[in-house]
């Protein structure tokens, strides 16, 4: 909500926000040009038309003068122009369409791009939903107003500046006159944007408190009703669509008072004050009934654009919003770490040496505190501890998830920073304790985009992580649709292909994140065996809440609030009778129990 | 036009408003004939040379009425119109919404939540549409459209206004032509947007595994794959719409040739003036809004009929149980008879379950062991009525559970699900979410049952701490225990805990088990776990193997049996005496 909230932008910022997006449309200027050239020669075409009649009315019609031959060319002028205007229209429409279409696409990518460029904190801050709105729904904002208000209002401007030039060549004195209907429109459009966009925050405000409300009630809807709270999520869905619908009530009211209505209003004085002129002429000189009827259709075509492009300020004032939070998230500092990206930098054997390290995620409590380990190539670490000890975030640091400032993690002999990206992402291997798996099937989960990997690297990872009977088992095998989130398998089988996807690129460190905790104990017992293999010749750190996986690390770190207190092997923590050999009992008492 | 017959019962609901707001939309359309006409008049005046002041400013101050008439009518029916079409949106989204709530989990793993929140937001917004715009495109291109034709035909000349519609029909026949092709692209349109929403989505959900594998470039292909779609797609409506105004632009035109021409004829003739040629050029130029409009209302029309049917067709989804007509609205007590002979997830092929049988005493503990996929979930679901076709008969207390209405039977039962899910909002409430009116004690003592009052103690904001979308700032066993809380806060007369101490050190799982014991002496509860340990206290353990009960006694029992659940146990004993063995030498 936090930032769904700050939508209140100055004209200043409106102008930034816009000047920005235009910038978007730099790479197409050809493009453009060619689109624009199309525009004036319709435009051209919309002040001909009214000009041919008025000679005809003028020249021919009231002097009663038929020339056949002169006729014949006017008419045919006349007709060929709105066909030529209809084809050229569709074409520059199109063109502008197409161009918008582009636009947004590549301002997708930018966002989705950046998305992936940003570090946990700013997901850890930032609910999902708000994030794939950026993309997705405000992006389809921003082509709203490049296709309805943008292109019409060049239009207009076209337009406008067309009729006035026509209405100029034909009576200056009118046409002068007319030009105090500007200043009157401009007041308007000044007047409906200021309220408008207040009433337009508070709209989407509303709007989006209730998709949020929609989306988490459609996530946690098996908990709303096994606790049978249906009734009072209704009642509070009930009442912030009651909101939401008096919000746009109001900006109703509003666009009735200062939009279509009133413009109507204001050509309506147009007419007026050109009666009159004519008319008041007309007591002292003659006045050609054509020129009237010029007048009369240019006004009509004057203010139909401007129609057109009031009724879509509100898209114009949307899309100002959505493309200031796209920006927001475009700029957004909260960066993954960054890498120095030295090519000349591998991973050789897979040294692994904490020193130092003190870590905060808030700055202010300090959740690891000046940690200190070495993990020599091929052996492993176990992490110990209560939940909240900082086990899981010496993992987010060795997965380069977050920044740190304080101590130094080493990879055989570098600092970790200086690894290139894409070396750390292949080289380490990460269990999560909680497997996501992505809509597609279960190949696609084990690929993971990797077109690289053959049918038969599929097959052998999940072989080894003994996934291939259940997989096998399944309708479709390999090719078995996985749903959203892989909701119809159970826990230890999305762990088993979260396993066997980690398995697949053939990591040098492994780093498991309490991954063996949602697995029951006979598939563990399968997948403890295939995790010694995996481990040979893996430097391994893994986090384990069970303490009889990890017996055999050569080297175990009992961590309490944030500081390493224990550290040996699992004999040497024993003979400590510390806080291990506690946690140990408490294990081995509670089966004893049973026993 | 079958939509509007669809929504026939909220117009009829709505009646007032929408006969005042049509009667208002008519008036406009006959005001509307006035400035043309008075063009044309002074125009006459003025070539004439009939013209005088008073005369200018009566016709003047009649446009001046007229207009200011035309711009208070038109702020009124756009209240009642546009406004009804507004109440309709918020009965669809909030029918919607309750409907969602009386859903079975089984229609939710059927869909996913993206095209769920379409249909409750675009659909719904599509629909709103027809009722509002809709109904103003239909009234305004019969009304404007049929006055002004007939002032041209009855105040000017008829035959000229027959000639000036000649082309007119094939606007009506190229828009309508073009709603067709649009309405099957915008489809396409819509979908591939609905992917790119779905994939991005997704990938957010799953950003950490993302970052693990270090795939952001493929995915970033992937999306920019999914994103030419859409550019494709739209790409092909765009060919579509683009036609809709260049058409009318070139029908009109035409028809506005036609009228100069035989207009000229007809001057020339005597059979009409000047100022009635200017004044109908100014009508033939009103006629072009209820052409647009009559384009448009098929567009509007082909989106709401779609989205009105996707919703229908929502809405008309059954709910997979429901209350028998006498069902008992009393919560069930007592004890617990599971009879279950055969039960198949709908769509399955192999039953989840077969032959279970087990009778669970008021205040008893039921340990549900076996691996993952052999049925644990299933007896659960059953129990808590998600699921109704089986062969067999689940008892609690006197009566089977069909009979209770599902709420009382879910007053009785306190859920833990596996999947630990909690809402934005704070912890206090999280836990208060059965009663958000509960005292603080209640709230506290539930945590500490749940052994997690202390951890949100240490929070700097303690209780009010709010939790993100899917409690980000938590770990996987700090979630578990507030769900556990989340259950404990509803004293139910059953607790369900579906392998939700999974995440949760030993050193807490006893003191969690102990507190239960100690909190809950006469309430039932059922603990699945593959941890052992979890359930050594069991009045009854049952051990499930490909849905069948394979063994099933207490703890001693199965052990004498030296089956399944003797050789599970043996596994985690060897462990243990490993580890013995190493300290006895110690």
């Amino acid at each position: 909500m936090n930032e769904e909230q700050k939508i209140t932008l100055t004209g200043k910022e409106q102008w930034h926000v816009l000047k920005r997006l235009l910038t978007y449309l730099k790479p197409h200027k050809k493009s453009i040009v060619i689109a624009l050239m199309l525009l004036l020669i319709t435009v051209l075409g919309d002040i001909v038309g009214p000009l041919l009649i008025k000679i005809f009315m003028d020249d021919y019609l009231t002097p009663r003068h038929f020339p056949t031959n002169t006729l014949v060319i006017l008419a045919t002028t006349y007709i060929g122009i709105q066909i030529l205007n209809s084809v050229i229209s569709y074409l520059q429409m199109l063109r502008f369409n197409i161009l918008a279409l582009k636009v947004i696409q590549q301002l997708r990518i930018d966002v989705y791009s950046k998305v992936h460029k940003l570090g946990m904190r700013y997901f850890d801050k930032t609910p999902a939903g708000s994030i794939v709105s950026r993309v997705t729904n405000d992006t389809e904002a921003i082509m709203e107003m490049f296709v309805s208000v943008l292109i019409g209002f060049v239009q207009s401007g076209f337009l406008v500046i067309g009729v006035y030039i026509a209405m100029f060549a034909l009576n200056w004195k009118l046409a002068l006159a007319t030009v105090i209907l500007l200043p009157i429109l401009f007041c308007i459009v000044y007047i409906y944007r200021k309220y408008s966009a207040f009433y337009y925050m508070d709209m989407r405000e509303r709007l989006s408190q209730l998709n949020a409300k929609l989306a988490e009630s459609l996530s946690g809807m098996s908990i709303v009703q096994a606790f049978r709270q249906e009734k009072r999520f209704r009642d509070e869905f009930d009442e912030i669509n009651e909101k939401h619908y008096k919000a746009v009530m109001s900006s109703i009211k509003l666009d009735g008072l200062l939009l279509r209505p009133v413009i109507d209003l204001v050509y309506a004085f147009g007419l007026i004050l050109m009666l009159s002129f004519f008319g008041i002429t007309s007591f002292s000189e003659p006045v050609e009934i054509g020129v009237i009827y010029a007048f009369v259709s240019y006004i009509n075509r004057f203010f139909e654009p401007i129609n057109q492009v009031m009724q879509r300020l509100s898209i114009f004032q949307q899309a100002i919003v959505s493309a200031s939070r796209v920006f927001t998230l475009l700029d957004d500092k909260e960066l993954d770490p960054q890498q120095l990206d030295d090519p000349s930098v591998k991973m050789s054997d897979g040294h692994i040496e904490f020193s130092n390290v003190t870590f905060s995620y808030d700055g202010k409590t300090d959740v690891l505190k000046d940690i200190s380990f070495t993990v020599k190539p091929g052996e492993t670490v176990a992490l110990v501890g209560h939940t909240g000890s900082g086990k899981s975030s010496i993992i987010n640091l060795l997965m380069r998830f977050y920044e740190f400032e304080r101590g130094e993690i080493l990879i055989d002999g570098q600092s970790i920073k200086n690894f290139p990206k894409q070396t750390l992402r292949q080289q380490m291997g990460l269990v999560l304790q909680d497997p996501f798996l992505f809509y597609g099937n279960i190949e696609s989960n084990i690929k993971l985009f990797n077109e690289n990997m053959s049918e038969e690297d599929v097959k052998a990872a999940a072989e080894f992580v003994q996934a291939d009977q259940f997989i096998e088992s399944m309708p479709n095998g390999y090719k078995h649709l996985v749903s959203e989130r892989g909701s119809t398998f159970s826990s230890g089988q999305r762990q088993l292909i979260a396993f066997a996807r980690t398995i697949a690129t053939n990591p040098k460190v492994l780093v498991l994140d309490e991954a063996t905790a949602t697995i029951d104990t006979e598939t563990e017992v399968a997948i403890q065996a295939s995790l010694d293999k995996m481990r040979q010749g893996r430097t391994t750190i893994a986090i384990a809440h069970r303490l009889s996986t990890i017996q055999d690390a050569e080297q175990i770190l009992v961590l309490h609030h944030g500081e390493i207190v224990e550290r040996g092997t699992h004999q040497e923590l024993l003979a400590k009778n510390g806080l291990y050999h506690k946690m140990y009992q408490l294990q081995n008492g509670l089966v004893q129990e049973v026993g | 036009m079958k939509v509007f017959f669809e929504l026939g019962w909220f117009f009829k609901e709505r009646k007032k408003q929408y006969l005042v707001g049509i009667s208002l939309l008519i008036m406009v359309a006959m005001l509307q004939l006035v400035p043309p006409k008075i063009i044309g008049v002074v125009v006459d005046e003025i070539g004439g040379g009939s013209l005088t002041v008073g005369s200018l400013v009566k016709w003047l101050s009649l446009l001046a009425a007229s207009a200011i008439l035309m711009y208070v009518i038109r702020y009124y029916w756009r209240i009642m119109i546009f406004g009804s079409s507004m109440t309709l949106a918020k009965r669809l989204r909030a029918k919607l919404f309750h409907h969602f709530t009386s859903m079975a989990p089984s229609f939710y793993q059927k869909r996913r939540i993206g095209d769920l929140m379409a249909h409750a937001t675009n659909d719904v917004s599509a629909v709103q549409q027809t009722a509002g715009n809709g109904v103003l495109t239909l009234v305004d291109s019969i009304t404007t459209g049929g006055f002004v034709i007939l002032a041209m035909a009855i105040t000017i000349d008829w035959k000229l206004t027959l000639i000036a519609l000649i082309p007119m029909p094939f606007m009506a026949l190229s828009t309508n032509y073009y709603g067709k092709l649009l309405h099957a692209r915008f489809h396409h349109a819509q979908a591939a947007f609905s992917d790119l929403n779905d994939k991005t989505q997704e990938s957010i959900t799953g950003i950490k595994v993302m970052k693990t594998f270090g795939q952001d470039k493929e995915d970033i292909a992937d999306f920019k794959r999914l994103s030419d779609e859409v550019v494709a797609k739209n790409t092909r409506v765009a060919k579509v719409d683009s036609l809709f105004d260049p058409t009318i632009s070139l029908v009109v035109g035409i028809s506005f040739f036609l009228t100069i021409i035989f207009g000229a004829k007809f001057v020339v003739a005597g059979d009409m003036t000047l100022g009635d040629l200017v004044s109908f050029t100014s009508y033939l130029g009103l006629l072009v809004w209820p052409m647009l409009a009559f384009g448009l209302l098929f567009n509007i029309m082909e989106r709401g009929s779609a989205s009105y049917d996707r919703i229908q067709n929502l809405l008309a989804e059954k709910m997979d149980v429901e209350d028998k007509e006498d069902a008992l609205s009393i919560r069930p007590q007592g004890d617990i008879e599971f009879n279950i002979n055969s039960f198949t997830f709908p769509g399955d092929e192999t039953p989840a379950l077969k032959d279970v049988q087990f009778t669970l005493k008021r205040g008893e503990t039921l340990g549900v062991v076996g691996k993952t996929g052999a049925g644990k979930t299933a007896i659960l679901k059953l129990l808590m009525r998600e699921f109704d076709g089986y062969d067999g008969e689940i008892r609690y207390g006197d009566h089977v559970i069909g009979d209770y209405q599902a709420i009382k039977l879910r007053e009785a039962i306190g859920y833990v699900p596996q999947e630990h899910f909690l809402f934005s909002a704070s912890l206090y409430q999280n836990i208060a979410f059965t009663n958000p009116d509960v005292g603080e004690d209640e709230v506290t003592n539930a945590a500490r049952i749940a052994q997690i009052h202390d951890d949100i103690l240490r929070f700097t904001e303690g209780y009010n701490t709010v939790v993100g979308e899917r409690g980000v700032s938590l770990s996987g066993g700090q979630k578990q225990r507030i769900s556990i809380a989340r259950a404990l806060l509803m004293k139910p007369e059953l607790l369900i805990l579906d392998d939700s101490l999974s995440a949760v050190d030993a050193k807490t799982e006893e003191a969690i088990l102990e507190s239960l014991k100690e909190a809950r002496t006469d309430a039932t509860t059922i603990i699945t776990s593959h941890r052992l340990s979890a359930l050594v206290h069991a009045h009854l353990i049952i051990v499930l193997h490909e849905g069948a009960v394979v063994e099933k006694g207490t703890h001693d029992e199965l052990m004498a049996l030296k089956g399944r659940y003797f050789e599970m146990y043996q596994l985690q004993q060897l462990e243990q005496q490993v580890e013995e063995g190493v300290s006895q030498h110690e």
